[in-house]
């Protein structure tokens, strides 16, 4: 090039007004108005006194959904803090939270729709517009519905919740689409499978305000959980100002653990012998409450007397004395004892379960367990003690439901594999695509969502995703280039949460439900685009239309249509408050020991069991043939449920709200396990495959930790800056064994793959184990998170930070040497299950 | 009198175009209509002028296959993913707070306010940041053009008032980025054509720094 001079910068010129003249660039102008430089535009000094505005929202690093202010300044979000008016959060996040700032700047986020133009894997894109994603996008969706064939679209997310989920569930009911796809089996799906065969609902709360005893098992409250904030500050709040007690079972000495009274190391998957084991000193040393009872069927029969249930729980629980569960979990028997004692004598307790107890082999009957334990106790949905959860109750807008609407049935597991998938097998979903015996979608799109990471074996998940010849059209929405959408054919941007719209519904720790809504901080970064806003857009395109036209208009609704939120202001009221809840509301208590009226039209009582059911909503033919089937073999009778009657009274006791076909009664004896030969009362089953473990090998399990989720916050400077690097957690004695040091290399290896890590040497673990964390080793997603810099300046490499990234350390995920074993009973992937050798490397 | 102010509108307005062929380059994958009027005669010669050949820069290709390659060639530099060249300022500017390198950091603001202190807006349909390099450059056609018109109408204030923005915005914004920018741009191209812009882009730019630094405006 030669030097450009006065000559050849006017002909240039020239050039360029011709073609500016003809249109170049002319209809994708960035600025609008015109020049009033003279006449009087802004302030040109307006660099001082800028105004900082404070916008309510709510947070979705994880699921706890805190309510937020966020703070913006020139068009950029600055700051994020608590909701000072919260009941739920009390005003406090976490550092989760305020790292939400990083999700909006982060340099590597995906900015405009691409299109794959290399093979998959091949990272080769082409910007396109949304226009043409969604057109090509909704041909072939209708090719698909109009050929009476709509479920082999199938959609599968990770977060979507409250408003997010209530906008893909209607936009794929319009569509017709049953084959959605979801992630709880990774997360906690057999605890509530083992709730909802009892009180027919699931998500319990623990009533720390009230509380005078804690026994946890396995949940790492202190750090996380699905409701976190709210919990964590109630239960330290109990601890600090009352002196409440608090028992730590868990395999790993976690924060929780180690601000308890005391640490229980026990082995793992046997929270279930010590639960059984407390249950047997309770009822054998008399200390059980009787006030439950009524309301507990614990054999066959439904209306056994309080003396017949009592010894039948004692018979039940007989061979689970201390003695056997010492020697199942280590745990002394006498300290079992002790904290059985405390428990039963408290006025009031908690019995905290989650994963650590769960997501093992039969961790469904685990949960069942503990309900028991909770139940013999008096301490079910009673304050101070395990309540059913109390969240915000939103009515939305509905749209139109297709005409035809199927489902492929690859969401549940194997045949015979779960027998009780109420929450869906999300970590078989590929391994059964790969199968394909059970139909493959031939589009699959995914959404907040990561499944060639999150899932057991995934770089199993990696290469069935990478081959086209097993889906042939993959979408992904996204903020990120990840281990996933870098197999996708077209790339959507997503927003952030602090970009977009949305009501939320998460269970207050306090019972009075609290509505909050969540609203963009900032104008969407590029072209990022709300999933919400994109249903409507891609229904008109396929030919269908939706009741609402983007999320915000479904989050005004809803708040025009919801009882107490509309009469507070509606959405107006709710864009300038962030949060409501009724200031006359009391804690919901007790909601079991409800009087119902049963003189209603079409009300029958079944004598066999004592439910009070309507017979006409049921959809029988006359009273008389619905009083001779009954009320369990009536298909679509528990839709009908009316109360239960125990004496002479009709309660509302716990209703069946769920998949299971139940009565009013905590089904301690569930026919429906029976029918599925599972053990009909809550028992302990030792893991198979812990029995039969070689005299080298270990249980690997992992963990959660305070700064990260699982997927979805790697690349979050400011928490990959705490935590970027997970050792392997092990026992002194147990890497004495192996000669391994602390900070050895050291090598996992399963029969599903291997992995090399280091090792943390620490009597915080039980010994036989080994435990390493599941948030980090990504192989995508940006600088912060793989540690992989651009190879030039630009994206993440450029942000200033990553001048200041003194660490080099990326940690590794144990999915690579993590079969997707799952729980037969509830679906949960097993965790905390597998065997592996480790050698020092 | 009449002759120098003719003179000077012809430059400013020669500039306005010169900036709104660059926002043209940088704003979006060129299209099929761009390529073309690149490979007039009049663009030919006038690139031909500063050592830039179109027939090499835009190989003789179906016009749908050159669009398609200079789009992939487009996203790979500046959309990404993974590693691009950010076609935003704040993220190549380095300053005293050490705040460069952000997205929607604080020369984001800047430029907004400093565009919108202009009377201008940015376009309801615009997505981009905005201090997209292509923004910036269109600013300064709009700059320069209603300096050409100022000259012209005889508003000799307005057009120094002018004149003397965008010598600040040149100043405060473009000579501190868009050189940078364009060296990764032309280490990093695969095809000439992005490579060819960019020098030009960077020789417009200091070719600028000249007609801001002459006394002028008599």
């Amino acid at each position: 090039m030669t030097k450009m001079n006065r000559r050849k910068f006017m002909t240039l010129a020239s050039a360029s007004g011709a073609a500016l003249a003809a249109g170049v660039g002319g209809s994708r102008k960035a600025l609008a108005g015109s020049v009033k430089i003279v006449e009087g535009g802004k302030d040109f000094s307006p660099t001082t006194g800028k105004e900082r505005q404070a916008i309510p929202t709510t947070c979705w690093q994880c699921v706890t959904r805190d309510s937020m202010i966020g703070y913006v300044e020139d068009g950029r979000l600055v700051k994020l803090e608590g909701h000072p008016d919260s009941i739920r959060t009390l005003g406090k996040i976490c550092a989760k939270g305020q790292a939400g700032v990083n999700q909006v700047y982060f340099p590597d986020r995906i900015l405009h729709p691409l299109k794959r133009v290399g093979k998959r894997g091949e990272h080769k894109w082409k910007r396109i517009s949304w226009d043409e994603a969604l057109t090509e996008i909704a041909g072939k969706l209708k090719e698909l519905r109009d050929a009476g064939t709509p479920e082999l679209f199938m959609y599968q997310y990770g977060r979507h919740k409250a408003s997010q989920a209530a906008t893909m569930y209607d936009f794929m009911s319009a569509y017709g689409t049953g084959t959605i796809g979801n992630h709880t089996s990774v997360c906690e799906a057999s605890k509530w499978v083992g709730q909802e065969s009892l009180w027919g609902g699931m998500y319990d709360n623990w009533d720390y305000d009230n509380t005078d005893f804690v026994v946890n098992f396995g949940s790492n409250n202190f750090e996380t959980h699905t409701n976190h904030i709210p919990t964590s500050q109630r239960l330290i709040r109990a601890k600090v100002d009352r002196g409440v007690p608090l028992y730590v079972f868990d395999v790993r000495l976690t924060n929780t653990a180690a601000k308890a009274d005391e640490w229980l190391p026990l082995k793992p998957g046997t929270d279930g012998a010590i639960i059984m084991a407390m249950t047997n000193v309770i009822m054998n040393e008399g200390l059980f409450k009787k006030d439950h009872l009524k309301f507990m069927r614990v054999t066959k029969e439904f209306n056994a007397t309080e003396d017949q249930k009592i010894a039948a729980i004692k018979e039940h629980v007989a061979k689970f004395t201390p003695e056997f569960a010492e020697k199942e979990s280590g745990v002394p028997a006498d300290k079992i004892r002790e904290i059985a004692r405390g428990f039963a004598k408290a006025k009031s307790a908690c019995l905290v379960t989650y994963r650590g107890a769960v997501k093992h082999y039969y961790g469904a009957d685990t949960e069942r367990g503990a309900m028991l334990l909770a139940a013999v106790t008096n301490n079910l949905d009673q304050p101070g003690g395990r309540v059913m959860g109390v969240g915000a109750g939103w009515s939305h807008p509905k749209s139109k439901k297709a005409a035809v609407s199927k489902a492929l049935h690859i969401k549940d597991g194997f045949p015979g594999e779960v027998a009780f998938p109420t929450h869906h097998v999300s970590h078989q979903v590929w391994p059964m695509i790969k199968d394909g015996h059970h139909g493959r979608p031939k589009v699959y799109w995914w959404s907040c969502y990561n499944p060639a990471f999150i899932n057991g074996d995934n770089k199993g998940v990696s290469a069935l995703m990478k081959d086209e010849s097993i889906i042939p059209f993959q979408v992904c929405t996204t903020i990120v280039y990840d281990e996933s959408s870098q197999y996708a054919d077209i790339i959507l941007p997503d927003v952030t949460y602090l970009e977009r719209w949305d009501w939320e519904d998460m269970v207050s720790a306090n019972q009075i439900a609290e509505f909050s809504i969540r609203q963009p901080l900032v104008k969407p970064l590029g072209e990022a685009r709300c999933q919400g806003d994109v249903w409507p857009e891609l229904a008109k395109r396929i030919g269908f239309e939706l009741a609402w036209n983007g999320k915000e208009d479904f989050v005004r609704q809803s708040c025009e249509m919801t009882p107490g939120v509309k009469e507070a202001g509606g959405f107006e009221y709710m864009k300038k408050a962030g949060v409501w809840h009724d200031p006359n509301a009391k804690p919901n208590f007790g909601f079991f020991a409800k009087e119902v009226d049963v003189s209603g039209d079409g009300v029958i009582l079944d004598t066999e069991t004592g439910v009070y059911w309507n017979w006409k909503k049921a959809g029988s033919k006359s009273a008389d043939e619905a009083k001779k089937v009954g009320y369990l073999k009536t298909p679509g009778a528990k839709g009908a449920y009316v109360a239960q009657k125990i004496g002479d009274k009709a309660y509302l006791a716990y209703p069946p709200n769920t998949k299971f076909t139940k009565t009013g009664l905590l089904d301690f004896y569930s026919d429906n396990f029976a029918s599925k030969g599972l053990p009909a009362f809550p028992t302990y089953t030792p893991i198979p495959e812990h029995q039969k473990m070689a005299a080298d090998e270990l249980i690997m399990t992992t963990y959660k930790i305070a700064v990260h989720t699982h997927s979805r916050t790697a690349h979050c400077k400011w928490l990959a800056e705490i935590k970027h690097d997970n050792p392997a957690w092990i026992n002194p004695k147990t890497a004495g064994e192996r000669g391994i040091k602390n900070g050895d290399p050291i090598k996992v290896t399963s029969h599903v793959g291997e992995f090399a890590t280091t090792a943390y040497v620490t009597e915080g673990i039980v010994p036989g184990v080994v435990a390493i964390s599941h948030h980090l080793g990504r192989q995508h997603s940006g600088i912060y998170g793989s540690g992989k810099p651009s190879p030039v300046s630009g994206g993440a490499e450029a942000d200033s930070d990553a001048k200041n990234m003194w660490w080099k350390k990326h940690g590794v995920h144990p999915n690579v040497a993590m079969p997707n074993w799952s729980d037969p009973i509830g679906g949960s992937q097993r965790w905390f299950d597998t065997p592996v050798k480790v050698v020092k490397a | 009198m009449g002759n120098v102010r003719n003179d000077q509108a012809d430059m400013a307005q020669a500039r306005s175009n010169v900036y709104g062929l660059l926002a043209s380059v940088f704003r979006a994958e060129p299209t099929t209509d761009f390529v073309n009027l690149l490979k007039s005669p009049e663009m030919s010669d006038a690139v031909a002028g500063l050592g830039i050949s179109i027939e090499q820069i835009l190989p003789d290709l179906p016009e749908d296959k050159l669009a398609e390659d200079l789009a992939v060639e487009y996203t790979r530099l500046f959309i990404g993913p993974g590693s691009r060249i950010s076609p935003y300022e704040s993220i190549h500017v380095e300053n005293e707070s050490n705040s460069s390198g952000e997205f929607w950091g604080k020369q984001t603001a800047e430029v907004k306010v400093f565009i919108e202190a202009a009377g201008l807006k940015y376009a309801d349909d615009y997505v981009e940041l905005p201090d997209h390099v292509s923004a910036e450059m269109e600013f300064m056609q709009r700059l320069a053009s209603f300096e050409s018109k100022s000259r012209r109408e005889g508003k000799n204030e307005d057009a120094m008032f002018c004149k003397g923005i965008q010598k600040r915005f040149y100043d405060e914004h473009l000579s501190k980025w868009i050189p940078q920018f364009c060296e990764k741009i032309i280490d990093r191209s695969e095809t000439p054509f992005f490579k060819e812009m960019a020098e030009l882009t960077r020789d417009v730019i200091e070719f600028e720094r000249e007609n801001f630094s002459k006394k002028s405006d008599a």
